[in-house]
C-alpha cells in the first residue's frame, strides 16, 4: 500500500471500525474515544490486526498510550508517524 | 451440494449449536442435569405478577420454538423440531414472598432454582419471582441449547417490549432460516477451516491432560454453587484503570482473564496439583452488535483457547503478555471463525461420539476452567416492566468436566464477577478465598 495522507488513513480506519462494529460508516465519529464507540478488547484486537495487515505496523506491543488511541484522528496520526 | 429446504417446523442447528448439545450431553451423563444457566434481574420495588404472567404468556405463544426438541434429518443434519402453536403451553412461573431481605437466604433460593432440572425434553425455560421487602428478583433458568447468554438477555428485552406493547416481530424470521453455512455444503472450505482448528487443538494437547481440579467420586445429582460479586461504578472504574496500567488500552478482557488464571493457579498450588498446563476456552459472541435482537434463539458464539504454562501462571506481567499475544495470534489467524466453520462438520456425528472426540485431544478433559468474555450485555433498558433494574447477573452451570468457571459481565458500566463450581470440587472456604483473592488481584480491594 502506497504512502497515505492523514485524511486517507482516518477514512480507512473509520471504515474498518464501522465493519467491526457493524454500524453505518456515517455513524463513526472520528473525534470520540474508541471505547466510547463500543469497542471492547476483542474488537480492538481485530482493529490492531487490520492495522498490521494494512499498514504493516504492529501496535500491540508498540508502547502506545491511551492518548495515541484517544480518537481515530490521533490513531491515524500515530500510524502515519510510525510508518514514516 | 445438499441443499436444505426451509420448513416452519425445523430449525437446522449450526455446528456451534451441536457442540453445545454435546456439552449438554456430557454434563447430563456426568451429573444428571444438562448445560443450563440462570439469569437474574434484581429490581427495585414489587413486580406485578399478573402483568408479568400476561406478558410472558402472550410472548411465548408467538414462539413455539421454545417447546422444540432436537431431531435429525434424513440428510444427517440435526435440527430443532418446532411444534405447532396449538401445542404451546404456559411456562412455569413460581412466586416466593420472603418477609425481609436476607441476602444469604435469597441467594440460597436462587442457587437452588439454578440447579433445577427441566421436566422433559420440550421444556427449556422457567421463571421464579422472589419478592423480598422492596425488591423483586426475576430468575430465568434456561437451556443453553436454546439460548446463549446474550440471547437469554435479549429474550428478556423481548419480554420488556411485550410489556411496552412494542413489536417483537423483527426477531421471528431468523428462527427458521439457518445461517448460510449451516447447509451441508462447501465441504472444501469447511475442511480447510477444520485443518486450521485441528492445528490449534494439537498445540493445546501437547502437554495433555490439562491441570484440573479432581471431580468428586460420586457425581450423581450434584448441584452447582455460585459466588456473585457485584462491583459498583467506583470499583469498576478502579479495575478499568488497573487494566489500563497493567495490560494497556482496551485490554480489560486479557487483564481479567490473567487475574482469573492467577488466582486459580494459587488454588491449585495450595492443593499441590502440579501436573499439566492451564487450558482455558473463552466463549465470545459472534453476532454483529446490531444483530443480537434479531438472533435471539440458539447459539451464536465461538471460542478462543488459551494455554498457559504453569511456570507462567504465577508471574502476572508474563501472564498478561502471553494472553495478549495468544489473543492477537488467534484473531489474526481467524481461529474463532475457523472453529465455527469447522464445527459444522461435527454435526454428522451422534452426540455420544462427538462428546468422546471432544475429550480426545485433552485426554478425557475439556478445560481447566471456563471463562467468558467481558462485554456489555444485551439487555439495554434500565428498567423491567416499570421497575428499576439494580443489577443483572448470570448463574451459569459449567459443563462437567471441568465443573469450574469464572465469568465477568457488564451492566450499565458496572462489572459483576461470578464463580461457578460443582459441589464438592471446592470447599466453601476455598471458594470464598478464591473470590477475595480475585478482588485483590483486580486491584479493587
Amino acid at each position: 500500500m502506497g504512502k497515505k495522507n492523514l485524511k486517507e488513513i482516518e477514512n480507512i480506519l473509520a471504515q474498518e471500525i464501522a465493519i467491526i462494529l457493524s454500524v453505518d460508516p456515517s455513524r463513526v465519529i472520528k473525534d470520540i474515544p474508541l471505547h466510547e464507540m463500543g469497542i471492547d478488547s476483542l474488537s480492538f484486537v481485530e482493529l490492531l490486526v487490520f492495522i498490521e495487515k494494512t499498514f504493516n505496523i504492529k501496535l500491540m506491543e508498540s508502547g502506545l498510550t491511551r492518548e495515541d488511541f484517544r480518537t481515530i484522528r490521533s490513531l491515524a496520526s500515530s500510524i502515519r508517524v510510525q510508518s514514516e | 451440494m445438499s441443499k436444505i429446504n426451509f420448513s416452519r417446523k425445523k430449525r437446522y442447528l449450526s455446528g456451534i449449536d451441536w457442540i453445545i448439545h454435546a456439552l449438554d450431553y456430557i454434563t447430563k451423563k456426568a451429573i444428571g442435569t444438562g448445560n443450563t444457566s440462570q439469569i437474574v434481574l434484581e429490581l427495585e420495588g414489587s413486580l406485578q405478577e399478573d402483568k408479568f404472567r400476561t406478558c410472558l404468556d402472550s410472548l411465548i405463544k408467538k414462539y413455539p420454538v421454545l417447546y422444540g426438541r432436537p431431531s435429525r434429518n434424513y440428510n444427517l443434519a440435526p435440527y430443532w423440531k418446532i411444534f405447532s402453536k396449538r401445542q404451546s403451553r404456559l411456562l412455569p412461573v413460581k412466586v416466593y414472598h420472603l418477609e425481609y431481605i436476607n441476602h444469604t437466604n435469597i441467594f440460597k433460593l436462587l442457587e437452588q432454582k439454578a440447579n433445577l432440572k427441566f421436566i422433559n425434553e420440550q421444556e427449556h425455560l422457567f421463571f421464579h419471582l422472589i419478592h423480598a421487602e422492596n425488591k423483586t428478583y426475576v430468575a430465568m433458568t434456561f437451556d443453553h441449547r436454546l439460548f446463549d447468554a446474550l440471547g437469554a438477555e435479549a429474550f428478556l428485552e423481548m419480554l420488556q417490549n411485550e410489556w411496552k406493547n412494542k413489536d417483537n416481530s423483527f426477531c421471528d424470521k431468523n428462527i427458521i432460516v439457518p445461517a448460510e453455512s449451516a447447509h451441508l455444503c462447501n465441504w472444501r472450505r469447511k475442511f480447510i477451516a477444520g485443518q486450521q482448528a485441528n492445528r490449534a487443538f494439537l498445540k493445546m494437547s501437547k502437554n495433555a491432560p490439562p491441570r484440573v481440579l479432581p471431580l468428586p467420586a460420586s457425581l450423581n445429582n450434584l448441584g452447582f454453587r455460585f459466588k456473585v460479586i457485584p462491583f459498583d461504578k467506583y470499583q469498576t472504574d478502579l479495575i478499568l484503570e488497573n487494566a489500563y496500567k497493567d495490560a494497556g488500552y482496551l485490554m480489560l478482557m486479557p487483564y481479567v482473564l490473567a487475574s482469573a488464571i492467577w488466582v486459580i493457579h494459587r488454588l491449585f498450588s495450595k492443593r499441590n496439583i502440579k501436573s499439566g498446563d492451564y487450558v482455558v476456552p473463552v466463549s465470545i459472541d459472534m453476532r454483529p452488535t446490531d444483530k443480537v435482537q434479531q438472533e435471539v434463539f440458539f447459539n451464536h458464539v465461538s471460542f478462543l483457547f488459551f494455554i498457559i504454562r504453569s511456570d507462567e501462571a504465577e508471574h502476572f506481567p508474563f501472564l498478561i503478555k502471553s494472553i495478549k499475544q495468544q489473543l492477537y495470534d488467534q484473531v489474526k489467524s481467524g481461529l474463532p471463525s475457523n472453529f465455527q466453520e469447522a464445527s459444522l462438520l461435527m454435526r454428522i456425528l451422534p452426540l455420544p461420539i462427538l462428546s468422546n472426540i471432544m475429550r480426545l485431544y485433552l485426554k478425557g478433559q475439556i478445560a481447566s476452567f471456563s471463562f467468558s468474555n467481558v462485554g456489555e450485555g444485551a439487555y439495554r433498558s434500565s428498567n423491567f416492566m416499570g421497575k428499576k433494574i439494580l443489577n443483572i447477573f448470570h448463574m451459569p452451570r459449567v459443563p462437567v468436566p471441568p465443573g469450574l468457571g469464572i465469568f465477568f459481565h457488564q451492566f450499565q458500566n458496572k462489572l459483576n464477577v461470578v464463580l461457578s463450581f460443582l459441589e464438592g470440587i471446592l470447599s466453601d472456604k476455598e471458594a470464598n478465598e478464591l473470590i477475595h483473592t480475585l478482588q485483590s488481584r483486580l486491584g479493587e480491594k
